[in-house]
């Protein structure tokens, strides 16, 4: 097992280089950062050809991704434009822990911006994740086991309609209904936008209130999709010889759905989480827009719309790199349910 | 099968362990102003970060706003978004009011400018102080010019800051001499721009750049009514009031801006009433704040949505000809189309109609003539000859016109309909619509604007408001392989570049006005621009706020004067 995990560990290291170049080339195609610079009117010339040669902008792609991965303390640049070069590069590069600073906010580093969301995403999506996890289960298993059932015929119909949402639409819809209508008609509501209200201050309860809605919308919408995930693997499972061998030896029905079937119908649905899990960092881009939600969901959409490449590599390799540690676990965790995988 | 007992207990587990993340997680990424006193400050007033519970008696308002900041530096931020908010911690050396009609405000009396029209003269008030109690004085005038034309620090632009040298023969005496006559000193200059030389010059003397100051982010020595004290990154900028202002002293104790980036929740948040002041709404939901008994407020800023014709060498044959252009503004129904905008807009003319002076009064409005448009266009050999409704031109090319703006939804709206009325005389108008950041990409980066994709580009623009100056029409600005940033993505006309050449020389206004006119009489009858609706402010306002003023370009310019009735 543990050859195993080392082996997969180096191979990953070629794969998230390969991800690092592929993302860079699609983000310095794909737009330019100081064309307008967030303004309402366009970079003046003089000001552009300037910032363009200070930020390395104007050095070859290649280059540019070789000071990103290494840094450009090597190299002298010539910051007044006066044909010499007079000053060394800042840079110390990727693999020296440098991710570089922003382009945009150019007083802080990327790595800085990322530490500042990354926990108010997940503040938001652990738990999120967690109730999405717990009530998926058990509206899955509860409806495989009463297939056919009213109940079953209600959930399954829920199920319908809540995955046929687009998440803006419940989010917005929830909005309206408990911040802004409640408060209309004298009922207790929720706030509408933020992480917690500021004349308040950051407290257990407002930064509690504030997610209510977030989460919802969330949880409405892939609860719906992932219980009908797990009701049919159950489905399936509950059918099984060995299954009807476990009643068949006495064993309570609680042992056989936890200890047997649900243990079996868990499989597919860990590789479903092992996919999620990673993207918890990368927050929820639409979740966040709408309710204001500090998180790296909204970080990632405003720097990538500004083409700030050091902000949104910084982003994308973390994603990466959890990718690639979630998988790992994933497979280690198919060993731990079913003792027909082994890794030697 | 899980029983009561069990769900229960797992459920409180997620709760508590939920409760417990919210408690423990996304602490420590406000930037917070000290409480310590900065160094050397003589007298200091206290900044504290937020207290937890408020008293009720504190007036404190929330402003939604659409875009964070970037920088609380005003030199290391385009954005309109950051501008206006140097209004709150920042100082101006003049100000304008509802009118938009500057007046002194860190000056005794407006500058004067010499004959020649190359030296500007400030004289600075001798009870100006920074937040900390230090005096304002003209050597923060020479740091802050020095700062923004220095090489060492990547401000966002210098302009017009290398235009001029400066010096400070006193302490509140400011002297700025141009290179050449410069006319728009006036709108361009000292906007929120000002930095604390006591505070900045000490790092830049440690680092040679000022690009990684604290004071950038977050800017604890201010000049304005309001005080810097909290910056929650993605969250909130919080201002209390600053005790030692020079000026009136503010009515409210507090303001957050709260950053809410989509329209809808933004909407949500002023009629909840969870924000006081929202900004920029869509124009759909206008009716929906005043059934709720909220103030639409609306101010000229100068901004204007028109359509920039193309004439350069790669536009298409059609529109480069006259007759062509003249049919699109016969065939547009701007006014029906502006109408859907509600009662808040109303349809433009030319680039300067925020500025009615500067405009030739013997202008007359292209008017919808659909009839006229097919007319004219038939008269000059542009028919329909395969019956397919798109007229072709004399070589038998169908006359198709390409036109491009930014991907607001507005501005996507309005192509659907241009579609149809360019459709209805026989125009084929195939529309596009780009990131702002593809769309203004450079001549080597292949920005569509630049290479001359695009024979039609719309989008909202002014020119350096309240005065009139833009560069735009230059013909030193074509975008080239050699000049790649240009940004005349229009054409060079010389009539029209020696017009544009000769009014930012001209000293004398009745002149200067002069040549405006002749400037946008000429664009007009060649129509090289049309404008299509007045992109003034729009501002949502809870009625609980009294003494509310807006300025088109410093909107907060009587920020003093707000108040809430409890």
């Amino acid at each position: 097992m543990v050859r195993y995990i080392i082996r997969r560990l180096l191979q990953a290291i070629p794969l998230l280089f390969i991800i690092s170049i592929m993302i860079f080339i699609l983000l310095q195609s794909s737009g330019d950062p100081l064309a307008t610079m967030g303004g309402r009117r366009t970079t003046r010339p003089e000001d552009r050809a300037r910032l363009s040669r200070i930020m390395g902008l104007d050095q070859p792609i290649y280059l540019q991704y070789v000071y990103w991965l290494i840094g450009n303390d090597w190299v002298q640049i010539d910051v007044d434009n006066d044909g010499t070069p007079d000053t060394y590069g800042q840079r110390k590069g990727v693999l020296r822990g440098d991710f570089g600073n922003s382009l945009v906010n150019r007083g802080k580093t990327a790595l800085e911006l990322i530490n500042e969301r990354l926990p108010n995403t997940l503040v938001l999506m652990i738990p999120a994740e967690i109730i999405i996890l717990f009530f998926s289960l058990v509206v899955g298993i509860y409806s495989a086991l009463r297939q056919y059932s009213l109940t079953d015929q209600l959930i399954t119909t829920g199920s319908f309609i809540g995955f046929s949402m687009p998440i803006f639409f419940v989010a917005l819809a929830s909005m309206y209904i408990f911040a802004v209508n409640f408060r209309k008609w004298g009922l207790p509501y929720l706030p509408t936008v933020g992480m917690f209200d500021p004349k308040v201050g950051k407290t257990f309860g407002q930064v509690a209130t504030h997610m209510i809605l977030p989460i919802f919308s969330m949880s409405l919408v892939s609860i719906s999709g992932y219980s009908r995930f797990v009701r049919s693997q159950m489905l399936e499972v509950i059918s099984q010889d060995y299954i009807r061998t476990a009643y068949a030896k006495g064993l309570s029905e609680r042992m056989v759905l936890i200890g047997h079937a649900l243990k079996n119908a868990a499989i597919p649905f860990v590789t479903l989480v092992g996919i999620d899990i990673p993207f918890l960092l990368g927050g929820a881009v639409i979740t966040e827009t709408i309710f204001g939600w500090p998180g790296m969901g909204r970080l990632f959409i405003d720097h990538l719309t500004r083409y700030d490449t050091p902000v949104v590599m910084g982003i994308l390799m973390l994603i990466s790199l959890a990718v690639v540690i979630c998988q790992l676990l994933t497979d280690i965790v198919y060993g731990w349910l079913d003792p027909r995988i082994r890794y030697n | 099968m899980l029983n009561k007992k069990t769900t229960s207990k797992l459920l409180g587990l997620i709760i508590i362990a939920s409760m417990l993340l919210a408690a423990c997680g996304g602490g420590g990424n406000a930037t917070v102003a000290p409480t310590g006193a900065p160094t050397g400050a003589p007298t200091q007033a206290p900044t504290e970060a937020p207290t937890s519970v408020v008293p009720a008696e504190e007036k404190i308002i929330t402003i939604a706003w659409t875009q964070e900041p970037n920088s609380l530096n005003r030199s290391y931020s385009s954005m309109w978004y950051m501008s206006v908010l140097t209004d709150i911690y920042s100082c101006w050396p003049w100000n304008y009011d509802v009118a938009n009609e500057p007046y002194p405000n860190l000056l005794t009396e407006m500058p004067t400018v010499s004959d020649d029209g190359l030296v500007v003269t400030m004289k600075l008030r001798d009870d100006i102080t920074w937040s900390d109690g230090v005096p304002i004085t003209s050597e923060d005038f020479v740091f802050t010019h020095e700062m923004i034309t220095s090489t060492a620090n990547t401000v966002d632009s210098a302009y017009p800051y290398d235009k001029f040298t400066i010096s400070a023969p006193d302490a509140q005496t400011v002297v700025m001499t141009f290179e050449e006559v410069f006319t728009s000193w006036l709108s361009t200059l000292w906007q929120g721009a000002l930095m604390p030389k006591h505070i900045l010059q000490p790092v830049f003397d440690a680092d040679g750049t000022i690009d990684q100051a604290e004071w950038n982010m977050a800017p604890t020595v201010g000049c304005g009514p309001f005080n810097f004290t909290t910056w929650e990154s993605g969250s909130y900028l919080r201002f209390d009031r600053n005790e030692n202002y020079w000026g009136p002293a503010p009515k409210l104790d507090a303001i957050v801006f709260q950053f809410v980036p989509d329209d809808a929740a933004q909407t949500a948040a002023c009629l909840a009433g969870d924000a006081d002041v929202c900004f920029w709404p869509p124009y759909e939901d206008i009716p929906a704040f005043r059934d709720a008994g909220l103030n639409v407020v609306t101010e000229p800023s100068g901004y204007n949505e028109g359509w920039f014709f193309n004439f350069r060498d790669m536009a298409s044959p059609g529109i480069k000809d006259l007759v062509v252009r003249k049919a699109i503004a016969m065939g547009l129904n701007r006014q029906a189309n502006t109408d859907l905008r509600l009662d808040v807009v109303k349809v433009t003319e030319t680039f300067w109609d925020a500025m009615p002076s500067y405009v030739d009064p013997s202008i007359t409005p292209w008017a919808y003539d659909p009839e006229a448009a097919k007319a004219l266009l038939e008269e000059n050999g542009y028919v329909d000859s395969d019956g397919d409704g798109i007229r072709e031109d004399k070589d038998g090319n169908p006359l198709t016109i390409t036109q491009g703006n930014t991907d607001k939804t507005e501005r996507q709206n309005y192509q659907a309909l241009a579609q149809q009325q360019m459709l209805a005389i026989g125009i084929d108008l195939q529309t596009f619509s780009y990131n702002s950041d593809i769309l203004f990409g450079s001549f080597s980066d292949n920005g569509p604007a630049a290479i001359g994709d695009l024979d039609i580009m719309q989008w909202s623009d002014v020119p350096y408001f309240p005065d009139p100056d833009t560069s735009y029409w230059l013909c030193s600005d074509l975008p080239t392989a050699d000049n790649p940033y240009g940004y005349n993505y229009f054409g060079c006309d010389e009539t029209l570049d020696a017009l544009f050449q000769q009014q930012v020389v001209t000293v004398d206004p009745e002149a200067r006005q002069q040549i405006f006119w002749q400037i946008s009489k000429y664009m007009h009858d060649n129509v090289y621009y049309l404008g299509i609706w007045e992109d003034g402010d729009v501002w949502i306002v809870n009625p609980r706020l009294t003494g509310v003023k807006f300025s088109g370009v410093t909107p907060f310019f009587n920020i003093t004067d707000w108040d809430v009735t409890q």
